[in-house]
């Protein structure tokens, strides 16, 4: 950014139009680019109408919570106050509702007069909660070259605390996990695994972990921490691999997967679902921070 | 660029013009409105069984002279799975054929619409009778 940019936009004390509708196309294109895959399942559409209201509102608040998180993170103007966190928030999940609404509607997963308006507001929340962390990931993700030089200060300020990783973990492992926690698959891979494949897939997720968690954190950063390597590298796997654990059993809750199953099959989706999302947890995490 | 600097550079970014504010307040809009909508439904939400319901009617077309369009509505309060529907036609209380009609799901308050098709000429029936045989709670 040139000095008389900076300048300018000081003077005239807000931002101007043009970076404000460049910055919702990012969001709108990040919130596309990642909610696709989940816009076009059909048991997503069938979690719209088949998730009890409470479940639905437990899905809204729960998504505020990750985008506050987020934001606050990772996201467009890090340095801001909660409050301004807040606002943008809501602005990401008030996109997040036309952008499903209007795909839905192309789509023909919603027509309007045939269908009851609790099958269609139910359809339209799924996805826009999943298309509003889309949309948060690609405003502050799809950004210009020239704010990150800005943005350097803010990283050291971010990386210490060890509560934002976990909250980046939360979102990576949603977003690589959510596209597949609502497939029947999840399910069969549970059902038909022997216990001995189970242990394999968490040793796979472990392993996976260690190696992203090892190569992109700890290489090139030794400055960073000055503790005992191998003490971080396990706790930091263990916290991953238990967000994605945490984050896995949400979601086939959410989509109704425990609704009269056998612990063991409980336990074994969830396994099934983490080798996807330990994986977002540690290296989707690099990737939107 | 020291840290206060780039705090209050950033603060200065941080102030919205116009357009945003209005983004914003359609945003919150419809993020209460959603809230106050579940709100609303979570009290009160019963959990009634579905409450299936089927018409239907004779809908002939140049093709398919005896085919009947089936509507099935749900007036319960939970979606049902895997509806299937009979349909007879019959002739004087005489069961003469019948067909049966599978529906995927059926969510709560919503309606649903199929076709069956008989062999029988409609002009031998003198009445058609639909009933939902079984579903399952998804």
């Amino acid at each position: 950014m040139t000095e008389e940019r900076k300048k300018q936009e000081a003077g005239s004390n807000s931002r101007p139009l043009r970076q404000s509708l460049k910055e919702y196309a990012r969001g709108i294109t990040g919130g596309l680019l990642f909610s696709f895959p989940l816009l076009y399942t059909m048991e997503v559409w069938w979690a719209g109408f088949i998730a009890s209201p409470f479940r639905l509102l437990i899905l809204v608040l729960v998504t505020y919570q990750l985008l506050l998180g987020y934001n606050r993170y990772a996201g467009m103007h890090p340095s801001v106050s909660w409050r301004s966190v807040m606002v943008d928030s809501v602005e990401e999940m008030g996109i997040g509702l036309v952008l499903s609404f209007c795909v839905l509607f192309v789509l023909n997963r919603i027509q309007l007069h045939e269908m009851a308006l609790a099958e269609v507001m139910g359809k339209v929340i799924v996805e826009a909660m999943a298309v509003s962390i889309g949309v948060s990931i690609g405003t502050a993700q799809l950004g210009d070259e020239e704010d990150e030089e800005e943005d350097d200060e803010l990283e050291r300020e971010k990386e210490p605390l060890r509560f934002g990783m976990v909250v980046l973990a939360t979102c990576g492992a949603i977003v690589i996990g959510g596209n597949v926690a609502p497939t029947e698959e999840v399910l069969m891979l549970a059902v038909e695994a022997q216990p001995y494949h189970v242990l394999l897939m968490a040793v796979l997720s472990l392993l996976l972990s260690v190696v992203v968690v090892y190569f992109s954190d700890f290489k090139g950063a030794t400055g960073r921490r000055s503790g005992n390597l191998a003490f971080e590298l396990t706790l930091d796997t263990c916290i991953t691999y238990l967000i994605a654990l945490a984050v896995s059993a949400a979601a086939l809750w959410f989509f109704g997967r425990f609704s009269g199953v056998s612990f063991w099959v409980a336990f074994s989706q969830i396994i099934v679902l983490g080798v996807l999302s330990s994986l977002g947890a540690s290296a989707g995490r690099l990737l939107i921070k | 660029m020291n840290k206060k600097e780039s705090q209050s550079s950033g603060e200065e970014k941080d102030i919205k013009n116009w357009f945003e504010w209005t983004v914003f307040g359609l945003s919150l809009i419809l993020v209460l409105a959603i809230l106050g909508y579940l709100g609303y439904k979570v009290y009160h939400h019963s959990e009634t069984p579905p409450e299936i319901v089927v018409q239907v009617w004779p809908s002939p077309s140049e093709n398919t002279p005896n085919r009947y369009q089936v509507q099935v509505e749900n007036k319960g309060g939970t979606s049902a799975e895997e509806v299937r529907v009979q349909v007879s036609i019959r002739r004087g209380g005489q069961e003469l054929e019948k067909a049966e009609l599978h529906i995927a799901f059926v969510p709560q308050e919503s309606k649903r619409e199929g076709w069956v098709v008989f062999e029988k000429p409609a002009s031998q029936t003198d009445s058609v009778v639909a009933r939902v045989i079984s579903f399952e709670k998804p």
